[in-house]
């Protein structure tokens, strides 16, 4: 049976909740990510920070989120309420009740669990819940790809 | 966990031309004869201990752009776990060309990457965190441009706070002020410059001065490369050669990195003993020198050289 392990991305790029809000624009732009797993001092995992909710918080309101017809001003409104947080800490912004998954889980559980979470990334942690990377949705496709052709 | 430290890696882009020639263009036509790989010394051991078997190994350092993205997918690879601080700077490239007939080697060593302080604050940050569950912790290779001298001095004392001995494999003045943290084992590599500790190293006493003084400035065991053998300079002052014999050499490539690897290998599976964990290292040496592969394959084929090496206690 496969396990997360074999499909997984081994990979320790994370956040802190001390880090600020401009740390991690910089940290998602330059490895190409819209979500970051916060962790502790010692990697343990405490839960994500996404884009999708720091653009909620910086958008007016009134326009709705990410609607074509916005005007300039409208932008220049969101660059002005990003400065206002972007030195304010990650803990204000993150959310804690995201669901890891471990090394060792069996690959076919791992549908079921982002089907609910609707969650593009799982973030994996080992047994003491530490940080050791992240499988995505097109992981799981992947080993889905494979277990068919086995099938054939 | 282990825990290896390439601060300064860079993309290897290997072309194999049947003729260098200058001034002219040149087509390759075929997988075979272009080779990309992730390079860097601590990377490369890395890649080695996976090898050997151990399944939780990460690699901590700077990368750099987008093809740092590149790098890091081509290291994940093999197994390692990244762990990076991505730079504005893009990554480097080291390019050698390797013709045929007439053998040619030809090496363009780019030195162009960058980092700024706010990366160096954040792989302090990002190093502190990741050594927390590190049984082993190797650093090793150059450092790139915006990188204090002092860094090496930095990261093993933060290793020595968390009751973590460093393995250290370096070299110029990132060496000299590193040994004031007093790291466990120094490997000092030196053939880019002929010198240690600012000295220039000529003859076998030098090598002798070389260690003794590397002690005298904290290192507690060091392994000096002396021509094919090594120099081991024990804690108690005594010093040892360790020699391969009966042996053909085919690839020098990676017989570095193959050592470093098993020399952990060994104190990870038998506790650390210097003189038995050089004789396995060096045995693993060996194996990768007398084959073509960089990488060692299992712990069969160090153990088959092991009788091939020899380990003698000096007078000095």
């Amino acid at each position: 049976m496969s396990t997360v392990r074999k499909y997984m991305m081994r990979t320790m790029n994370s956040v802190c909740e001390e880090d600020s809000i401009e740390d991690v624009i910089r940290v998602m732009n330059k490895i190409e990510m819209s979500v970051l797993p916060v962790v502790d001092d010692e990697n343990k995992f405490l839960g994500t920070i996404y884009s999708r909710n720091l653009l909620k918080n910086i958008i007016p309101e009134q326009y709705g989120f990410l609607e074509s017809h916005r005007l300039l001003y409208q932008v220049n409104q969101a660059a002005e309420n990003l400065a206002e947080i972007k030195d304010r800490k990650v803990k204000e912004y993150m959310s804690n009740n995201t669901t890891a998954v471990k090394e060792n889980d069996k690959m076919d559980n791992i549908a079921d669990i982002m089907l609910d979470n609707k969650e593009s990334y799982l973030y994996v942690v080992n047994n003491d819940n530490k940080l050791r990377g992240y499988i995505s949705r097109a992981d799981l496709l992947y080993y889905l790809l494979e277990v068919g052709e086995n099938q054939q | 966990m282990i825990t290896t430290v390439t601060l300064n890696p860079a993309i290897d882009r290997e072309y194999f031309v049947q003729e260098n020639k200058p001034k002219s263009h040149q087509y390759l036509y075929t997988e075979r004869d272009i080779k990309v790989s992730p390079g860097g010394k601590g990377l490369l051991s890395a890649i080695n201990l996976r090898k050997l078997g151990y399944s939780d190994v990460q690699n901590i350092g700077f990368v750099g752009g987008r093809q740092g993205l590149f790098f890091e997918k081509m290291v994940q690879e093999h197994g390692i776990t990244t762990n990076y601080i991505f730079t504005e700077s893009e990554i480097r490239n080291n390019i050698f060309v390797i013709s045929r007939d007439p053998v040619t080697y030809t090496h363009y060593n780019d030195y162009s990457y960058k980092v700024e302080h706010g990366d160096v604050k954040s792989l302090i940050k990002r190093f502190r965190r990741g050594i927390i569950d590190s049984d082993f912790i190797m650093i090793s290779g150059s450092i790139p441009e915006g990188v204090n001298f002092s860094i090496y001095q930095r990261l093993i004392q933060i290793c020595h706070e968390a009751g973590k001995d460093v393995y250290l494999h370096a070299s110029g003045e990132v060496l000299n002020r590193a040994l004031e943290e007093q790291p466990k084992v120094v490997v000092p590599y030196f053939k880019h410059t002929n010198k240690i500790l600012d000295k220039k190293i000529v003859n076998d006493e030098d090598y002798i001065w070389a260690g003794k003084k590397l002690q005298e400035n904290g290192a507690k065991y060091v392994m000096m490369p002396f021509h094919c053998s090594r120099l081991l300079f024990d804690k108690n002052g005594d010093v040892y050669q360790l020699t391969p014999r009966d042996f053909c050499l085919r690839n020098w490539l990676g017989a570095g990195e193959a050592y470093n690897a098993a020399f952990f290998d060994y104190v990870y599976q038998y506790g650390f003993d210097f003189l038995e964990a050089n004789k396995y290292a060096g045995a693993a040496a060996l194996a990768i020198a007398e084959s073509k592969e960089i990488f060692l394959a299992d712990r069969a084929m160090i153990k088959e050289k092991t009788d091939n090496i020899i380990i003698k206690k000096l007078g000095v």
